[in-house]
């Protein structure tokens, strides 16, 4: 029987956004199919309701013809669905082997089968041709290693489809070589995959059929890969929406002192030899793929993790940023994390004291007590200004929508009356219309005179936006690219220098 | 807003709610025994008894607030009781001296448990354990090293007396007198109640504390020096439990080293009850008070019922867990709520 | 596996036993063998049976990152329930103390039900069961020590195999036990595998509501042993039993190894640092110092503990952070 997986107008909605909308996607025994978009198009969204994660609001899921949505994990498992999951999904504290069978040790009696689950797992390990200690501890293995188990265990089950998300992101390019030979090879044996990565050219040497998604939506269908160039992809997954607002080239002058310059800095997370400039009412664009190093640098230059070495200067002055709080009050730099929920907001705080927690030394009367009038016309000062959709200011965080979310977490730096903010991914999991106004807001900024470091994977993004763009690959600056925001020509300046590096 | 949703929030407010329970109880456990309206045998102590649990509870409080928790409040107290009660017998201190040794001794244990848990990143679980267990030993030893067999220090500082016995009622003006149920011992805590009610409400301190509470991440990421907020958040802890040590002392009319031995749970069922997050973040100053003169309601009115001790501890128990499991669907509600609303 | 690779993985385990080993001589040399008596090492090693257990006890609820408080109130409670059955109702001691046995069994089910319920911490779920035991633990027994419960439960108690006391024995093989049970049945990798990462254990089909409800009933179990060991140890029953359990069920699974983060178990490590602690006791009363010098060593030596275990973890955490170059 020929292998079928069918999602039919399945749509999903999170508090505040709307992550799928009526999306179709077909995939056949003995085909690879792409799941290409770029970050929050849905992607993991998707994977996440086939393989029974998520609930879908509405839409059909079938498979082999049989129409039904996973209730859990195991029930897809048991249907035969493996997946290897963005996140790491390992135990740390057991062995290779017995993570490679978590989804069914062999047992006898309740009893593990150590001997089966030795077998099991060499054969598992020796059909991928990868070479680990059976026995380590995952929590021992490095990242690559540990994504090669998290393959291991989805090819183990015997599956008919299988799931493979960014599986190439952290392992090199000679075991991306050996993961594709196994791809081919259970291609043969009429195997479904699924196969989402971020690297083009992986895509083009592996898939057969493509899905695309943009904000939610199916923008390809399961076409044939062949049919499409590398553009016309492109194209499908940033979309026009963006390149036919009007664009306008911003003047920045840079025959004056950088506000912010880095000459040669290595970080004891890796980075090396990173040389860059800063100029007032700058936005300059780092784009590289996920895992590049950019957040890194961002948190190593304010203080987070540190510099071994390299000059770090601000407004011509050679300084040292010992902690955020230095960067803060001290030299006057912001900080908009990419992970809002986790770093950026405090969600059972209203919104007010979020947006003052930067500027409690200055809102205070005698004896440290808070001026709750000041902090109210602040936080209504920066609610009104960024246009944040709220009851009113003592609404909690929590309660927002992603967008609204973001633009706290922004109102906090500006409230600080920064001079230099470091944005990082600013528009992942908002909606289009939210992630417009975003646009608007920064260069809105960045023309009343705030220099802004804009970290975006989202290429689209990164040049309507960006005036000069910073290409980073694998913690090392690959290329320095002035925007002439074109979209055609930049989107192929920016492969070329993280293909060709 | 409409009468409706106004009543509704009243109603839903947990220190309402607690407030009735605990003046209802009151008023039932009177009329099953009138005796429970007796003010010098039943009310006073009671009232005596919920100030120095209200301190303790305050204690926990501040440790929760940052989402800590300090198993180390009565051995804290025991510490501080056992500095004050040395300094009266050893270097004949006055009363508010030797208070303030005894204070000063709680906070820097606080202060030390803070620091301790900000270098090694152990869990605060276990450091406050350890810290107990660890106090505990040297308490014990302390006592029995310097007094032998009495295990006590026992002098008692000149105005000892007044703070344990009397009430507002020698206060007069133009006539009117203070209540005779009122005990002085209150003072004190109303005072703790009033700053660090205070300090939570209005100050950077308090915001400070309560955002490394809410999100650690996030507080870093803003710029608040959030270790230095841990161990603020421990030394507070450590100077209210010394407080409730030695009011304790001061109630008990010795110093001895089971001061604080009987802390540990009503520090969280004051706090709990009261409506604060064991996650921190948030926190009910005041609720702590309600929530502390509830569980002293039901347990002064079960034992004028003549019942043990032990059930006072199955009620309490049960009390604790019937609290968290409200907590726990009221936060169900919430959610189910927000998310029909988006 | 070679020797190197035997004592990466398992330092705690080698430091524990040689220090028990040079601490046990040393306490021998310095008492000029009065140690090795019959009598004194007959007693050094009955009261080592409970420690054992309520660390094990402890470390089964560690294991899913939680905490059980109440092991020493579960522990009273189920040794008067024994008690009372056969003192005041004659009943058989099989029957009083499997009554006795399956009750704390209930009470860790109870907890763990509690737990997945409100999901909420263990901790403060076990305070609550905490007091209310205690409560019952009064009640059973008033101020009164209940040994009319006859003769030949304390025989029992006093029996030997093979030298050791059969409580020891009773003890150890619960360990062992409960070693396979967490190293080869699928049920407790289960566990193990929600303590170590929930979301993977989840994703993988593990229902981590189970394996936390597995664990506390375990615990309770476990408590119930000890229970058993103790009425059969002890010349009578009071309410003090069980109050002195909370910090050495706590010391013996951290001093031991195990992580307050959850995801592992270390039995062998247990046993030998409830040795220790057992040692600091013995210490204690041959240099007649006192009581309290006990639980002042014990606080100290677990918080340094878990302070050198969190450094080496960090440690290894920052020297894997960072660019992951292929190896």
């Amino acid at each position: 029987m020929n292998t079928e997986l069918r999602i039919e107008k399945v749509s999903k909605s999170f508090p505040g956004v709307k992550a799928l909308n009526e999306v179709n996607l077909t995939m056949k025994g003995g085909s690879v199919h792409a799941l290409l978009g770029e970050n929050g198009a849905g992607k993991s969204t998707l994977i996440k309701i086939i393989t029974g994660v998520y609930r879908a609001d509405s839409g059909v899921l079938k498979t082999n013809g049989e129409e039904k949505f996973f209730n859990s994990p195991v029930e897809a498992t048991d249907a035969g669905i493996a997946v290897v999951h963005q996140e790491r999904n390992l135990i740390p504290e057991f062995s290779v082997e017995e993570n490679i069978t978590l989804h069914h040790p062999p047992t006898k009696f309740g009893i593990v089968d150590r001997a089966e689950r030795t077998r099991l797992a060499r054969q598992a390990l020796e059909t991928l041709g990868f070479d680990i200690d059976l026995n380590e501890r995952v929590k021992n293995l490095s990242v690559a290693q540990m994504q090669l188990v998290e393959i291991a265990k989805a090819l183990v089950t015997n599956a008919q489809i299988i799931l493979l998300d960014e599986p190439t992101a952290s392992i090199t390019s000679g075991e991306t070589i050996k993961l594709f030979d196994v791809i081919k090879r259970l291609k043969e044996s009429g195997t479904a995959v699924l196969f989402v990565s971020h690297k083009l050219e992986e895509v083009y040497e592996i898939c057969d059929t493509v899905t695309v998604l943009r904000d939610g939506e199916s923008i390809l269908e399961s076409k044939p890969l062949s049919e499409y160039k590398q553009g016309e992809i492109v194209d499908a997954m940033v979309g026009r929406h963006l390149a036919d607002r009007k664009v306008e080239l911003r003047k920045v002058n840079r025959s004056v002192e950088p506000v912010m310059q880095l000459t040669d800095i290595h970080t004891a997370l890796g980075h090396e030899k990173i040389s860059m400039s800063l100029y007032p009412g700058e936005v300059l664009g780092m784009y590289g793929l996920v895992g590049a190093g950019r957040s890194e640098l961002a948190r190593s230059v304010l203080g987070l993790h540190g510099i071994s070495s390299g000059e770090l200067k601000l407004n011509g002055q050679v300084v040292e940023i010992k902690s955020l709080r230095d960067a803060l009050h001290k030299h006057r730099i912001g900080y908009v994390t990419e992970n809002r929920k986790e770093e950026g907001l405090f969600l059972d705080f209203p919104v007010r004291k979020n947006i003052s927690v930067t500027i409690l030394s200055k809102i205070l009367k005698k004896l440290g007590v808070i001026s709750f009038q000041e902090e109210d016309s602040v936080s209504t000062k920066y609610v009104d200004r960024l246009g944040i959709k709220v009851v009113d200011n003592n609404q909690l965080a929590g309660t927002l929508s992603g967008g609204n979310q973001q633009k706290v977490s922004v109102s906090k730096w500006l409230a600080a009356d920064t001079k230099i903010l470091i944005i990082d991914e600013p528009t992942v999991g908002v909606d289009v219309r939210t992630k417009a106004s975003f646009h608007e807001l920064i260069v809105e900024l960045a023309n009343e005179g705030l220099s802004i470091i804009l970290i975006s994977s989202d290429l689209a993004e990164m040049i309507s936006l960006a005036d000069r763009i910073l290409v980073m690959r694998d913690y090392q600056l690959v290329g320095d690219l002035d925007n002439s925001k074109d979209y055609t020509t930049m989107s192929r300046g920016i492969m070329t220098a993280i293909h060709s590096a | 807003m409409s009468p409706l949703t106004r009543i509704r929030r009243i109603v839903g407010d947990q220190r309402v709610v607690l407030t009735l329970l605990t003046v209802g109880l009151f008023l039932y456990f009177g009329m099953k025994n009138s005796a429970f309206f007796s003010t010098d045998f039943v009310i006073y102590p009671l009232l005596r008894d919920g100030a120095v649990l209200t301190v303790i509870g305050l204690a926990q409080l501040c440790a929760l607030s940052i989402g800590h928790l300090n198993l180390a409040v009565g051995r804290m107290a025991a510490v501080a009781a056992l500095a004050a009660g040395a300094s009266y017998q050893y270097w004949h201190l006055a009363l508010i001296p030797g208070l303030l040794i005894g204070l000063v001794t709680g906070a820097l244990l606080g202060a030390i448990t803070g620091w301790m848990i900000v270098k090694s990143q152990v869990n605060a679980f276990i450091v406050t354990l350890a810290m107990d267990f660890a106090l505990l030993g040297f308490v014990t030893f302390i006592y029995v090293t310097f007094t032998g067999a009495t295990a006590a220090f026992t002098t008692k500082p000149a105005g000892m007396e007044y703070w344990r016995n009397t009430s507002l009622h020698q206060y007069c003006i133009a006539g009117h007198c203070g209540p005779r149920v009122f005990p002085m011992m209150l003072v004190p805590a109303i005072i703790a109640l009033i700053l660090v009610g205070f300090m939570y409400a209005k100050t950077r301190m308090g915001r400070e504390l309560l955002a490394t509470g809410s999100n650690l991440r996030a507080a870093k990421l803003s710029g608040i020096p959030v270790d230095r907020r841990v161990i603020m958040a421990h030394t507070l802890s450590g100077l209210l439990a010394a407080l409730a040590g030695v009011m304790l002392a001061f109630t008990n009319g010795s110093f001895t080293a089971s001061i604080g031995s009987q802390f540990m749970l009503p520090s969280f069922l004051g706090p709990v009850l009261g409506g604060t997050l064991l996650v921190g973040g948030a926190v009910q100053v005041l609720g702590t008070f309600i929530g502390t003169m509830l569980t002293l309601v039901i347990r002064q009115g079960l034992s004028v019922q003549g019942i043990g001790l032990e059930t006072l501890n199955i009620a309490l128990g049960l009390v604790l867990l019937t609290a968290l499991s409200l907590g726990q669907i009221q936060k169900m509600f919430t959610s189910i709520r927000m998310r029909g609303r988006t | 596996m070679n020797f190197k690779a035997l004592f990466r993985h398992r330092a705690t385990e080698l430091s524990l036993t040689a220090i028990f080993v040079l601490g046990f001589l040393l306490l021998v040399a310095t008492s000029h063998g009065v140690l090795l008596s019959r009598e004194s090492l007959q007693g050094f090693l009955t009261y080592l049976a409970v420690p054992i257990v309520i660390g094990m006890a402890q470390m089964v609820v560690l294991a899913i990152g939680q905490m059980n408080l109440a092991v020493g109130a579960m522990g009273g409670v189920s040794a008067a329930i024994m008690a009372v059955l056969m003192a005041d109702h004659h009943y058989p001691i099989w029957l009083a103390l499997l009554i006795g046995f399956l009750s704390a069994t209930a009470m860790g089910a109870i907890n763990g039900f509690l737990v997945v319920v409100t999901q909420l911490n263990g901790f403060i779920i076990t305070l609550g069961t905490m007091t209310i035991l205690l409560g019952f633990q009064y009640r059973l027994v008033r101020t009164f020590t209940i040994d009319a419960y006859p003769k030949s439960l304390p025989d029992f108690g006093a029996k030997n195999i093979l030298g050791f006391p059969l409580i020891l024995v009773i003890a150890i093989a619960t360990s062992v036990i409960l070693s396979l049970f967490f190293s080869r049945t699928s049920t407790g990798r289960r566990v193990l595998a929600t303590g170590g990462n929930a979301l993977a254990a989840r994703l993988s089909g593990i229902s981590n509501g189970k394996s936390v409800f597995i664990a506390h009933t375990l615990s309770g179990a476990l408590v119930g042993i000890a229970a058993i060991i103790t009425i059969s140890s002890l010349p009578g029953i009071n309410r003090s039993i069980g109050g002195d359990w909370m910090l050495a069920s706590f010391a013996a699974p951290i001093i031991g190894g195990v992580l307050m983060a959850g995801g592992t178990v270390a039995i062998y490590g247990t046993v030998v640092a409830a040795g220790v602690v057992r040692l600091v006791d013995i210490a204690r009363a041959q240099y007649s110092l006192d009581p309290s010098i006990v639980s002042l060593t014990v606080g100290v030596v677990v918080l340094s503990t878990v302070a050198l275990s969190e450094l080496r973890r960090r440690r290894s955490e920052r020297a894997r952070e960072g660019r992951k170059v292929a190896a």
